[in-house]
């Protein structure tokens, strides 16, 4: 059907992104395994030394620890608030809903270093800045138009006269809800929290702003480390990053496949 | 005289549920402290919890305002009490500032100019194929760097643009002398059309899926050929899809901060550096305060622009009503 100039330029194109795309990523899982002391592609050889040795490096754990703490705060408090907005987003008909909507998606027109040091005047001001929560709690609020479009993009697709019917059954307001609306939308809410749990784990500039030597989470340990001297070791952490990744986008194709992003609304 | 039930009657052996107590207890609740009368309003509490979330961040704006008003005391390093202007005075005159701001804008444009270049037929295969195996690799491909984050996917980049990286190595091989691929601003922009493709896919693929393939048939059963058909049938049904993506990347790179200081070694900061710098090397609150309230004027006014000639795109958020 299409003709033959357009398929070579195309896919010529493609093949460029695919390559831009992926190559970092094996190259960085490829170098973790040399046995040099510096990185070197093709790796030298083969060895597990680099994973032996941030298995136990006490700050990398630490630091792994502190991005779990991290992000399921920023869960914890997202799924919720993005839940219940999304619905009353595309279930309700509220009055200057075109002004609300600017209004949340701020966190994506503020620019992230803008939103990051304002926080981190209001958390400073509020004396629980060195805190983890803190870092959880901002994360949550960049990243929560994610969490309301998915929400409120399977809110749409659900009947509404499903809810009505509950409650001609004799459902209470909260049965309703409970065991309908809820299960309605719950591709939306997996979706939304899987995205804000992952963005949150490898999160870097927030991070780096609200934490600092005693709070690091990964990324931002990841960032200090290329500063001072680039070594396989660091390949091997970033590794860790791919396979949460390689993860993440398994559950996701599982849950809702990966094809519902292709959907048009 | 009432009827004694029997033993087997269900009246008796049926106990109620602890789930359908807690459910009426529920019930209840909200009966009382949201009764049926409130439901007008119902619209507005739930989406509370996210206008006051959100609220932390514009709280931050006002605190970032107040605080550029300040000017820093070089006697005693603390903020000065009256308030004045002086700040963005020093910004807007200052000569770097204004080299940085060109760059930084400057970046954001090719990036988007490249990565809509590179999106738009990754989207359009991907949309089109009829091989759910491609498709299902292409979204693979674009969700792994997604979720990988930004600071090991320009830690690859910086393996494979070192001076003794893949692509010197692959350069040599023909002949070539290892040349500086980092720390310059081709590099930035690269690794920022790297970071900003899969956003940009993303925000097309649903644009392109709306487009009916009946359409393009029949252009070209018109006579119309793949360039003229992509022209006059694809690019201005996808619009929607193009500004909203154009305008995400746009204002991404425009405010990054990790490519420029990771990829840019220092050489070629944007706003977003300047402002950290200001914060934590010169400890100049008032200043960077001042330059981080310009970058969002700056970023709402080129996002304002383009939403008020092209409309807001596929930005929109509340689905189907």
């Amino acid at each position: 059907m299409t003709a033959r100039s357009q398929r070579i330029l195309f896919w010529a194109l493609v093949w460029f992104c695919i390559l831009i795309l992926s190559v970092p990523t094996i190259i960085v899982v490829g170098a973790s395994f040399t046995t040099a002391n510096m990185i070197s592609f093709p790796p030298e050889g083969f060895t597990l030394k680099w994973y032996e040795k941030i298995a136990l490096a006490r700050d990398l754990q630490q630091a792994f620890i502190r991005s779990l703490i991290v992000s399921t705060v920023c869960l914890i408090v997202s799924v919720p608030v993005g839940t219940l907005a999304g619905l009353a987003l595309s279930r309700f008909k509220l009055r200057f809903a075109n002004a609300i909507q600017i209004y949340l998606l701020l966190p994506f027109t503020v620019p992230l270093i803008g939103s990051g040091i304002g926080m981190m005047l209001i958390f400073g001001e509020w004396r629980v800045l060195g805190s983890l929560w803190p870092v959880g709690v901002a994360l949550a609020v960049i990243n929560l138009p994610f969490i309301i479009w998915s929400v409120s993009s399977s809110a749409g697709a659900l009947d509404g006269d499903l809810e009505l019917a509950a409650s001609s059954c004799g459902a209470g307001r909260f049965e309703t809800f409970w065991f309908v609306t809820v299960p309605g939308v719950m591709p939306g809410i997996i979706t939304g929290g899987l995205l804000m749990f992952v963005l949150a784990m490898s999160e870097f500039l927030v991070s780096l702003l609200l934490t600092d030597a005693r709070t690091v989470t990964l990324p931002v340990q990841i960032y200090n480390n290329i500063r001072s001297i680039i070594t396989p070791d660091l390949a091997a952490v970033s590794s860790v990053f791919v396979v949460i990744a390689l993860l993440a986008v398994w559950l996701l194709d599982r849950l809702v496949g990966l094809e519902i992003f292709l959907k048009s609304k | 005289m009432p009827e004694i039930p029997s033993k087997d009657d269900p009246r008796t052996t049926f106990r109620y549920p602890l789930r359908w107590r807690i459910m009426d207890a529920l019930n209840n609740g909200l009966d009382r402290f949201w009764p049926a009368r409130m439901s007008p309003y119902t619209g507005w509490a739930l989406i509370m919890p996210a206008l006051l979330l959100v609220g932390l961040l514009v709280l931050g704006l006002f605190e970032m305002a107040e605080s550029s008003l300040h000017t820093l005391d070089r006697a005693t390093f603390l903020p000065s009490e009256a308030y004045t202007l002086e700040n963005y005075q020093t910004v807007i005159e200052s000569a770097t500032y204004g080299r940085v701001v060109t760059r930084s804008v400057f970046a954001a444009g090719l990036t988007v100019f490249f990565t809509l270049l590179l999106a738009l037929p990754y989207a359009y295969i991907m949309v089109r194929t009829t091989s759910s195996v491609v498709r299902k690799t292409l979204l693979v491909v674009l969700f792994l760097p997604f979720f990988i984050g930004q600071v090991v996917r320009a830690y690859g980049l910086l393996i494979i643009l070192g001076t003794t990286g893949v692509a010197n190595n692959a350069l040599g091989l023909v002949g070539i002398e290892p040349i500086r691929l980092l720390f310059n601003f081709p590099a930035v922009v690269f690794g920022l059309v790297q970071y900003m493709l899969p956003f940009a896919v993303l925000m097309l693929a649903p644009a392109l899926t709306a487009i009916p393939r009946e359409t393009e048939t029949a252009a070209s059963s018109l006579g119309a050929n793949w360039l003229q058909s992509f022209r006059h049938v694809v690019i201005p049904m996808a619009k929607p899809g193009l500004i909203g993506a154009g305008l995400v990347v746009g204002t991404l790179a425009l405010t990054d901060f990790a490519m420029p200081a990771m990829l840019g070694g220092g050489s070629q900061d944007f706003i977003a550096n300047a402002i950290y710098d200001q914060f934590f090397r010169t400890a100049d609150q008032g200043l960077g305060a001042a330059l981080a309230l310009l970058l969002v004027v700056l970023g709402s006014v080129i996002v304002g622009v383009v939403i008020s000639i092209f409309g807001a795109g596929t930005l929109g958020m509340g689905g189907k009503k």
